[in-house]
């Protein structure tokens, strides 16, 4: 009875048992379909993103050349180290072991991370650019022991400024900021290495190329297994630039030797090419070609000298004597006076009431246009700008490119002043007051200008009142062959008197090459033409109130030029932050022509220069 | 002893099913681990030398009318209750943990060996009383299951311990435990939970549980395993990505893929189709063997089976749903497939029992 009732109770048990593990595996059979089968396409992409990464190769940037195919700017190989974040198991870990086999600051190293920790994880944060040999020989053994499988080494090409010259003028490169990010410009990502000053940041998406990828298998510890695809990097464009890398040299070799801050900007006076560019202090470029360390940083951004300032662009300067052209120009060409016409120096004058001195203490007696500009009498000057007026001044100077943008191919220049009583009017709220005028006739009182604005000024005055525009591209090459750039269009046509204008070049012939204060450009053969000037950086009275200062209170020296004089193929300026006197300006442009002119004439070029600038003020 | 038509018997289509399962496990074995720069591992060539001794041992269960295996079972549960006691005393140390003896070039588990051993017990013991068990029949049944559970959990192997419940609870069960007690068992082990999880657990099984929860908690630590075991089945796909082109497995994002997670790497590379084989083999394996239990002669030999097949099944259908991400990580085997000697030998030679049973059903 019993057994029965067992085996009837074990039947009908176990038969509960098959149903039950029947429906068991059916239950695990539709799971497993709806994993593989219906969500199939979500666990597929998650797999390919588990073992498929792709590695961006950078795109080296673009050469720059100079007029005549010198290489300016290249690249070299250098290597990074990144931590990326979506293979970290522990970033404290991997922060803490990579600032130790790095042997670097790991606060440091923190706040790196920091900076980036909102972009999203599967961009690598860069930790180290440029890194040593021995860094990466040290990362790469730990990442084969799996110890640092979230650390990765690449290689990227960097920028070089094999010739430390024209700093300013290249400018340099660093990471794309999260504004420029932000400001979606060219599609940049960040990290990205980007043009941040100089033809650098000007030409940069022509510069910057495209990156490629290599889509690569990796296993559970980030090691690599094999490249699936490969997209080849685009090389940026190459440019070259007006640039003469030995008028260059020429220039950056004089200022060394001088030993003033200042600029130069040397140009064609027919096309506006620029042949030579430099602002003193300068930087070194290379420093920040993989990323600048923060100690040079501050050192840059913190000296009283601003170095980072590009002074040729940037610069307002008071212009002194070199300004008379533009007073003779604006009396000539409006008819007030004649070349002839002639006015008598005692060493002084009186206008409005006031006393105008002359530099000159006897007096110079009495003068034309031409021994005017040849003596800088100042007396004849004020003469004949009192007779002519502030609004023809304004009207001339503007016309032959001062108080202008030159419309440079640089970023961030700047606008020197002509005044006009309209501006003060607007900007001082003031009424123009005549004696004024007798000032800003020989270059003081409110006029500025920048020392690029004076190289147009003197290249306008050398090709007979075409004000050019000055420009650093020539050709670029973006893969299939040179392709000359044109000009860019002059911003003006001054309608210059050939006949009157030839008076104002023969005074400033006569500068160089006669009794004039420019004498140290004179180059036989090559009539040089220019004009010196010194502008006083604080007046008299302030001199004597300052007392002994630590200040450089000495005056500034500009001297600009163009050669020769009746068939110009050099215009420029040299300007030399208290340099003391405009003569010693005239040094520099001595070289810069003599080098330029030997090149051109193949002729050995001159050595380096042997000069020293007179300081007797 | 070994009668000439005993052998007529024996159930070739459940010995085929299991043979293909080891099959299956060698192969998948193989693949996952493979190295590209060093060739195939030696571990297939292991498993295939584990498989050869299950068939001795399997051979030597089936010599013995299986009643002589559950006259001795006292014997052979004592036995194996000093091996186990034997091991947390001197045993081999590996991954934190005292599981192995070793003998010479291979470590033996005796926790696998104490399923077969448990079953005997309770077979013999349920086997012996008539009628459905009292509550003291049970107490005495959980006790000889619960004594070797605590040496195995302690060594500590909570995984293997764990399915010693199985059989206690399906022999129990087959020997008429009233459902009603079946409940009150359940709902007890419902309310010990979370007493269970403030002084019992340890802090990394309840980060395995709280992350099989929500396995993004801990992305990148314990529910990693269980991501990937997802990933690797789900981007399988239908037909798989093919014999030793699994990246999930090969590329090593799942650990343990000859082992634990071997039923993943078999899914990723052989697909849903692959897993229904697979699925089918297993099911085919228990519904035969409960057919064994049905057909045995006497109630002993039911339990028997039952009591074998129960932690095999618990196992199998745990294992399965934790390679596809669906349960906690739990360092639980797929029995006949994955990597390890001890667990072939002991589960071969616990199908010898189960063909013993079927095979014997008309002697006496």
């Amino acid at each position: 009875m019993a057994i029965v009732e067992d085996r009837r109770r074990v039947t009908t048990r176990l038969t509960f048992l098959q149903y039950l593990i029947t429906v068991v595996f059916s239950v695990l059979a539709v799971s497993f379909w709806v994993l593989q089968v219906v969500q199939h396409a979500k666990f597929e992409e998650m797999a390919e993103n588990n073992h498929q990464r792709t590695l961006p190769l950078r795109a080296p940037r673009g050469l720059v050349l100079d007029r005549d195919g010198k290489v300016l700017v290249e690249n070299r190989q250098s290597y990074s180290i990144s931590i990326d974040r979506e293979r970290s198991k522990d970033l404290n870990r991997t922060i803490r072991l990579l600032a130790a086999v790095l042997g670097i600051d790991e606060a440091g190293v923190r706040t790196i991370v920091d900076r980036h920790r909102r972009e999203p994880t599967y961009r690598p944060i860069t930790i180290v650019q440029d890194a040593t040999l021995a860094q990466v020989a040290a990362v790469r053994a730990r990442r084969l022991d799996t110890e640092l499988p979230d650390v990765v080494v690449e290689q990227v090409p960097t920028r070089q400024y094999p010739e430390t010259k024209g700093a300013h003028l290249f400018g340099y490169v660093g990471e794309v900021s999260d504004a420029q990010v932000a400001a979606g410009d060219a599609g940049l990502k960040s990290g990205d290495i980007v043009g941040q000053s100089g033809i650098e940041k000007i030409y940069n998406a022509m510069l910057m190329g495209e990156d490629g990828a290599r889509r690569v298998v990796v296993n559970s510890v980030g090691r690599e297994i094999r490249t699936l695809e490969e997209d080849q990097p685009t090389e940026g464009h190459r440019l070259q630039l007006t640039i003469d890398i030995d008028v260059q040299g020429a220039i950056e070799d004089s200022f060394d030797v001088l030993g003033f801050n200042g600029a130069a900007v040397v140009l064609d006076p027919m096309s506006g090419d620029v042949l030579g560019f430099t602002s003193r202090p300068a930087y070194d470029p290379n420093a920040f070609a993989a990323g600048i360390d923060r100690v040079t940083w501050a050192s840059l951004t913190s000296d009283e000298d601003r170095p980072l300032n590009d002074r040729a662009i940037q610069g307002r300067y008071s212009p002194g004597s070199t300004f008379k052209m533009a007073v003779a120009t604006a009396a000539l060409q409006e008819g007030v006076i004649t070349p002839d016409f002639k006015v008598h120096c005692t060493g002084g004058a009186t206008f409005y009431g006031r006393p105008f001195k002359c530099w000159k203490k006897g007096g110079h007696g009495t003068v034309d246009l031409r021994h005017a500009i040849e003596q800088s009498c100042n007396v004849y000057f004020y003469t004949i700008g009192n007779m002519t007026g502030i609004d023809k001044i304004h009207k001339w100077a503007t016309l032959l490119g001062l108080g202008e943008k030159s419309g440079i191919d640089l970023p961030n220049e700047v606008q020197g002043l002509v005044p006009s009583p309209e501006w003060k009017q607007q900007y001082r709220k003031e009424k123009w007051y005549a004696g004024e005028t007798v000032s800003v006739s020989i270059g003081q009182g409110s006029v500025s200008v920048t020392p690029v604005s004076m190289a147009v000024y003197a290249a306008t005055l050398a090709n007979g009142g075409t004000r050019v525009t000055p420009h650093l591209l020539k050709a670029v090459d973006d893969g299939s062959g040179w392709k000359p750039v044109p000009p860019p269009p002059p911003r003006s046509k001054a309608p210059l008197d050939p006949v009157k204008l030839q008076a104002i070049r023969d005074g400033l012939w006569m500068v160089v090459n006669q009794a004039g204060t420019g004498h140290n450009a004179i180059l036989k053969g090559y009539d040089v033409s220019g004009k010196t000037g010194t502008a006083q950086v604080i007046s008299n009275q302030g001199k004597e109130r300052a007392g002994k200062t630590d200040k450089d209170l000495r005056d500034n020296g500009w001297f600009v030029f163009f050669a020769p004089r009746d068939n110009p193929q050099i215009a420029g300026v040299v300007f030399l932050e208290h340099g003391v006197h405009g003569s010693n300006a005239a040094l520099v442009a001595h070289h810069v022509l003599d080098t330029f002119f030997a090149k051109k004439e193949a002729r050995p070029m001159p050595p380096r220069p042997e000069f020293k600038a007179n300081l007797v003020p | 002893m070994f009668e000439r038509r005993l052998y007529y018997h024996i159930d070739w289509a459940l010995l085929f099913a299991i043979f293909a399962l080891c099959a299956f496990g060698v192969a998948t074995i193989y693949s996952a681990t493979f190295d590209p720069t060093h060739g195939a591992s030696h571990r297939y060539v292991v498993q295939m030398y584990a498989v050869g001794l299950g068939v001795i041992a399997m051979m030597v269960m089936l010599t013995l009318d299986y009643r002589t295996f559950t006259d001795k079972s006292h014997l052979i549960y004592v036995a194996i209750l000093a091996v186990l006691i034997y091991v947390l005393l001197f045993g081999h140390e590996g991954k934190g943990a005292r599981r192995w003896i070793p003998l010479g070039g291979f470590n033996l588990q005796p926790s696998e060996f104490a399923k077969i051993a448990v079953a005997l017990v309770l077979a013999k013991f349920f086997g012996e009383n008539r009628g459905a068990p009292q509550w003291t029949d049970l107490a005495i049944g959980g006790v000889l299951t619960l004594i070797p559970l605590g040496l195995i959990a302690k060594e500590p192997d909570l995984g293997t311990a764990v399915t010693l419940l199985p059989i206690f609870l399906a022999i129990a069960y087959l020997a008429g435990m009233q459902m009603r007690i079946l409940g009150i068992l359940l709902l007890a082990s419902v309310l010990a939970a979370p007493i269970a999880w403030k002084f019992a657990l340890k802090d990394y099984q309840k980060s395995r549980i709280s992350t099989f929860i929500d396995p993004s908690l801990d992305a990148k630590g314990a529910g990693y395993q269980q991501i990937q075991a997802r990933i690797t089945v789900g981007s399988g796909g239908l037909t798989g990505k093919g014999f030793r082109q699994g990246t999930q497995g090969q590329l090593r994002f799942l650990p343990e893929v000859d082992n634990d997670f071997i039923f993943s790497v078999l899914a990723e590379e052989h697909g849903f189709a692959g897993v229904l084989v697979a699925l089918g083999l297993y099911l085919f394996v228990i519904l035969r063997a409960l057919e064994a239990a049905r057909l045995a002669k006497d109630r002993l030999g039911s339990y028997l089976v039952l009591g074998v097949l129960a932690s095999f099944t618990f196992q199998v259908v745990y294992n399965v749903t934790m390679s596809a991400g669906l349960a906690p990580v739990k360092g639980l085997t797929l029995p006949l497939m994955s990597y390890g000697g001890s667990s072939m030998i002991a589960t071969l030679a616990g199908f010898g029992l189960i063909l013993n049973v079927r095979m014997r059903r008309f002697t006496n």
